[in-house]
């Protein structure tokens, strides 16, 4: 697993770097981003995963979310890959911008032609970390997840299907309930079939109501003035009901006036930033 | 005097009798010896030597009862009756040496006597010779006095008389001048010239006649003698042989460590000259309400020495003091009024007023006494130091409470003392400090009347029947709006934390508030509180992040029971947490412009539990830094 960097630039101390490598998981070239802090320099430092949103690639995250800051005060690497497989010259995967190309979901495809490629979920839980763990200095039991969107969607099912492997977890206005939403009733119909009961596999909502395992301690951050939220397609009342129900801990914030945009983001990174830290660093 | 030689005699004596018990003792080797020879000479029996003595008749004898001599006498062996002798010998001596001790002792007293007879003469000798000096002065002053008056007298006198005489003569002259003219007229046969001039003759000598001549003696013809008033002198004289009577003592200022809260040691001197028999010390209490301008009435006490202990005073208060020196010729002037003061009691440390932080502590007592005392001085020494030795003191508090730096972790052990110029007083009974936490009281005082504040002091409850709004107490102090209390935070700008235990269905409000912040509104309301509220609504646990009546629209899945509150001054920040969870809520980001309180309320009956004093959770700190 050859890697190859395509990009280098120091930022608050450390560096950001973008590289590209072949995928194993997703037959392709895939590029990731990822911040080094100054203590990456003399010491491992714990992995904190962005998955960003739909139409995403590894660029915005680093370029807009101002994560850098944080994350070199407190010593955080942080991985951000891309969304989805790109160039594999599947049929209809560029045809529209909330599926295929840029629109992964975060799950392993089984229906065809997307499920040779479109294994989002085994890239970002298995062989992205594998990765990382082997070629930068890193704490391979420390790492935690959040995301964007459809970014949180994917944070939110990695920590809840996987009990005890991401310390933390948060997210900004991630999709809580696909199965409830069009978004998800689009893309989870097209990678994982018609049949509703293997949707519930990648649904946080769902996932969070027979969780077991440690305590996870969840972030959410949502922009009152999302027109996403007011579309139905993030549905975060599910989750808390259902955290609340199950008492996983959820500390949720509507946020007055924002929106679904990386301003938002950018807003609030240096708190999820911390909040990782909290469980990270501990 | 002998003295000297009396006592060398008596010491020769006190020699030869150590020499004498000393010879004995030699001698007491060759006792048979010298038995025998007393024997022989007593006895004449040189065949049969005495071997008994006979206690009556005090001669040796034979044991045997051939001798009648003895036989209704009292006879003992010979070595019985020459151990018999010696003690009674060793006792004589030893009597004999205590005599002469007690007659060295006695010596010494009368060397001293001596001593002192003899400067007390000298000195006699000195005052007789100045009085007598005095005497003769005024004697010499007088007689220059007198005899300058006389002398003038005299010189008035003769002046007088020989102006007189002076007139006379001129008379005198003028009479005869007249005479000789009219004899010269009287001898003019010229009728017409006598006729013309005679009427201006006779004229003058009418007028002349007239003038009537001083012919008695222009001055007193007595002497009176110079008044002499000798009694003054007489005065001296009578004086000379006594005594005189002492002059004024000098009250010195009170000293370093020489008072208690109820007792003085007044000190003074008198001039080396004076002989004095006693002094009285006068004792009065300075009042210090002035309002009353009762005088206290002044005690007096008798004493030998030129100092006392005051005892049976009042503590924290002003006594002025003087004294007068007696002896047999009469009393001095009493000398000038010196105050001295009592050392203040401890003061008494208001362990319910205490509060501490990591770094520091606020420590606040009651004086302890009535009158305003000068200052206080707070001591401090590390709890479980082997000598519990004071490692800090604080000096010149002037008020009855203080802010004291501590090292964190640490457990204090702080007393107090009261000062005033007399001295300090004993030290307080001591706090323990343990710098673990932030550690505060509720100001009940500030307490809305329903609210109850239980024996602990840190458990609040507002009970389920509601007392009618006539039974409730409303000051300008308590909340009369919001069930609520404040908690007495420790002023000093840094790092507090602190823990509410809630039950499931509490409604409450808990954080921080200014100490002035409106008594009339609810806790969040306002833009001098911030606070976070719980609401139960039919269908979930609401949570609120207040300030200025605006809350974050927060939502929490899992209800804390026990809430963490941590207060940073440095990023001026207040967080929430979920202590069971280690869970953060809520931070609000805030310019505190002055020093917040604790704050807590319910808004429903219920109860909540404060927990203070309790380190603060490596979470909470880490995510800080």
């Amino acid at each position: 697993m050859a890697l190859t960097q395509v990009s280098s630039n120091k930022c608050c101390g450390g560096y950001q770097k973008v590289f590209e490598h072949d995928s194993s998981e997703l037959k392709c070239k895939m590029k990731f981003a990822i911040y080094l802090p100054p203590k990456a320099e003399s010491g491992k430092c714990p992995v904190l995963y962005w998955l960003s949103g739909l139409t995403c690639t590894e660029q915005n995250f680093i370029t807009k979310s101002g994560s850098q800051r944080a994350a070199s005060e407190h010593g955080i690497i942080i991985v951000a890959p891309d969304t989805s497989p790109r160039g594999c010259n599947i049929e209809g995967e560029d045809e529209s911008w909330d599926f295929g190309t840029g629109a992964g979901f975060y799950v392993d495809a089984t229906q065809e032609p997307w499920k040779t490629n479109y294994r989002m979920y085994s890239y970002v839980t298995e062989e992205l970390p594998r990765l990382i763990n082997s070629n930068f200095p890193v704490d391979p039991e420390k790492m935690s997840i959040s995301g964007h969107s459809m970014g949180g969607h994917g944070a939110l099912i990695c920590a809840l299907k996987n009990p005890g492997k991401y310390k933390a977890v948060s997210a900004f206005s991630p999709i809580c309930n696909p199965v409830q939403c069009a978004w998800g009733h689009k893309a989870f119909s097209g990678y994982l079939g018609p049949e509703k009961s293997t949707w519930e596999a990648y649904d946080a909502t769902l996932l969070a109501a027979s969780y077991s395992g440690p305590e996870l301690d969840i972030l959410i951050d949502q922009g009152r003035e999302d027109q996403f939220l007011s579309a139905s397609q993030l549905l975060p009342d599910n989750l808390i009901a259902a955290c609340s129900e199950k008492k996983i801990p959820v500390v949720f914030r509507l946020q007055q006036g924002y929106d679904h945009s990386y301003f938002f983001v950018f807003s609030f990174i240096d708190d999820h930033i911390k909040h990782h830290a909290k469980y990270l660093n501990a | 005097m002998d003295l000297y030689e009396m006592r060398s005699r008596l010491q020769v004596i006190a020699e030869e009798t150590t020499a004498s018990e000393e010879d004995e003792e030699n001698e007491e080797e060759d006792e048979d010896e010298f038995v025998m020879v007393r024997n022989r000479k007593l006895t004449s029996d040189p065949s049969d030597p005495p071997d008994a003595w006979c206690r009556d008749c005090s001669v040796p004898t034979h044991s045997n009862p051939s001798e009648r001599t003895h036989t209704q006498h009292r006879v003992v062996t010979l070595n019985a009756a020459a151990q018999e002798i010696k003690s009674e010998l060793g006792k004589r001596s030893s009597s004999l040496v205590e005599k002469i001790t007690q007659m060295d002792n006695f010596i010494g007293n009368l060397e001293e006597i001596f001593i002192t007879v003899e400067e007390n003469f000298g000195r006699q000798e000195q005052n007789l010779e100045q009085h007598y000096n005095d005497v003769l002065q005024s004697l010499s002053q007088r007689f220059r006095d007198n005899s300058a008056a006389l002398l003038d007298e005299k010189k008035l006198k003769l002046e007088a008389l020989y102006g007189q005489l002076l007139s006379c003569g001129d008379a005198l002259t003028a009479s005869k001048e007249l005479i000789e003219h009219a004899q010269e007229l009287h001898r003019c046969d010229d009728k017409h010239a006598f006729l013309q001039t005679v009427m201006s003759s006779i004229k003058r000598m009418e007028e002349f006649s007239k003038d009537e001549l001083e012919l008695k003696v222009g001055v007193s013809l007595d002497f009176v003698p110079p008044p002499s008033d000798l009694t003054e002198v007489k005065h001296m004289m009578d004086s000379i042989n006594v005594v005189p009577a002492p002059s004024a003592p000098v009250m010195n200022p009170q000293a370093v460590n020489s008072a208690s809260p109820s007792s003085l040691r007044v000190c003074w001197s008198l001039f080396s000259d004076d002989t004095v028999d006693f002094y009285e010390l006068y004792c009065r209490q300075i009042s210090e309400d002035i309002a009353t301008e009762t005088m206290h009435d002044a005690s007096v006490l008798r004493v030998k020495e030129t100092h006392c202990v005051v005892k049976d005073l009042r503590p924290n208060s002003q006594y002025e003091f003087w004294v007068t020196a007696t002896n047999t010729t009469g009393i001095s002037p009493a000398s000038e009024k010196a105050v001295y003061m009592t050392v203040p009691s401890p003061p008494v440390i208001r362990e319910r007023e205490c509060v501490s932080c990591l770094e520091a502590a606020l420590i606040r007592w009651d004086s302890g006494n009535t009158n305003p005392v000068e200052s206080y001085t707070l001591e401090l020494c590390e709890d479980g130091e082997t000598d519990n030795a004071v490692t800090e003191s604080i000096v010149a508090i002037p008020t009855c409470e203080c802010v004291v730096q501590l090292q964190p972790w640490k457990r204090y052990i702080i007393t107090i003392r009261a000062v005033n110029i007399g001295g300090a007083s004993e030290k307080s009974r001591p706090i323990r400090i343990s710098t673990t936490g932030t550690f505060f009281h509720l100001l009940k005082e500030t307490a809305h009347p329903i609210l109850c504040v239980l024996d602990d002091g840190f458990t609040i409850v507002y009970p389920d029947e509601d007392l009618p709004l006539s039974d409730m107490v409303f000051s300008d102090t308590t909340f009369n709006c919001c069930v609520a209390v404040l908690g007495d935070l420790i002023p000093v700008r840094g790092r507090h934390y602190w823990e509410i235990e809630v039950d499931d269905w509490t409604e409450y409000r808990v954080g921080v508030a200014y100490e002035d912040t409106q008594r009339s509104s609810y806790l969040g309301a306002n833009a001098t509180s911030w606070c976070m509220r719980h609401i139960c609504t039919p269908s979930r646990h609401k949570y609120e992040f207040l300030h200025n009546g605006w809350s974050a629209d927060v939502r929490i899945t899992v209800q804390p029971l026990c809430v963490g509150v941590f207060l940073d001054y440095d990023s001026s920040t207040l967080s929430f947490y979920n202590t069971h969870l280690q869970q953060h809520l809520h931070t609000f980001r805030c310019c505190f412009t002055h020093n917040v309180l604790p704050c807590f309320a319910l808004d429903k009956p219920g109860t909540l539990r404060i927990h203070t004093g309790v380190p603060t959770p490596s979470y909470v700190t880490h995510t800080h830094t």
